[in-house]
């Protein structure tokens, strides 16, 4: 079956370039990153049956791509603006607050318990769905699940108190 | 709203910068629109060709040489028996000669 290739772009452009940026805390990067998954699956683009494989392919490229660059940058410190935080503005809309302290304290989990809550509650995988994305056994997925939300839990109430 | 609720989101899909898919795009048009000669398949398909257009000529040259070297070592090895034979027939004929006086 052929595929529209600049469909499966407009399709998954948002969700290949949501866990590229969250994962590595750098636009440009992860903009780089995602445009290189995407013609990483043009050059593949006769093994895709549908629109959802596609979607699935591209999930899994990212997430793999983003654990090697991450390793990459371990090796090769690479610091840009948006890995220093901007400061909260008083004046903005409470849920908004909220939402951006969240995905802060989202972005400085572990590198595998960042990518289990992105695929979780951004892309809302089961966690036996995740397991097999990640090539990790489901308990670890559950327990790494139920881990870093009593640390966002945790640190979200300090963050309360200490307000 | 419980904390999974309020993860969810605070998670949601980013919107991807305006002229991402145009890009990508483009770089697929980029990667069609180059010349044959400068496919990496096409040159990979060149040097297996001039490779096999080499290599019997290669092949043959080698022979040429190993059949060479084997004509030189039997050349000397004749060379060198004749030797020994004209060596002992000029001993016999000085024995000969030396008898006869």
């Amino acid at each position: 079956m052929a595929v529209d290739f600049a469909g499966i772009v407009a399709d998954n452009q948002s969700m290949v370039f949501s866990i590229a940026v969250r994962f590595l805390r750098d636009r440009e990067g992860a903009e780089e990153l995602a445009q290189d998954v995407f013609l990483q699956l043009y050059q593949k683009l006769r093994e895709i049956e549908s629109p959802a494989h596609a979607t699935g392919w591209l999930r899994r490229a990212i997430c793999h791509r983003c654990i090697d660059e991450a390793r990459k940058r371990k090796l090769r410190p690479r610091i840009g603006l948006d890995a220093v935080p901007e400061p909260l503005a008083e004046s903005r809309n409470p849920d908004l607050l909220l939402n951006e302290r969240l995905r802060r304290m989202v972005e400085e989990l572990p590198e595998s318990a960042r990518m289990v809550v992105l695929l979780r509650y951004q892309e809302d995988l089961d966690p036996g769905d995740i397991a097999e994305m990640l090539n990790m056994p489901v308990s670890t997925v559950k327990s790494q699940l139920h881990r870093s939300l009593a640390v966002l839990r945790g640190r979200l109430e300090k963050q309360e108190i200490c307000r | 709203m419980n904390f999974d609720d309020e993860l969810r989101a605070a998670l949601q899909r980013e919107p991807a910068p305006a002229d991402f898919a145009a890009r990508v795009l483009g770089k697929t048009t980029k990667t069609r629109a180059l010349p044959l000669w400068r496919r990496p398949a096409a040159l990979a398909i060149a040097a297996a060709l001039a490779l096999t257009a080499l290599v019997p000529s290669a092949v043959y040259q080698y022979r040429q040489h190993r059949r060479a070297i084997e004509a030189r070592d039997q050349l000397i090895l004749a060379l060198s028996i004749a030797r020994v034979q004209l060596q002992q027939v000029r001993e016999r004929i000085q024995h000969n000669t030396r008898h006869k006086i």
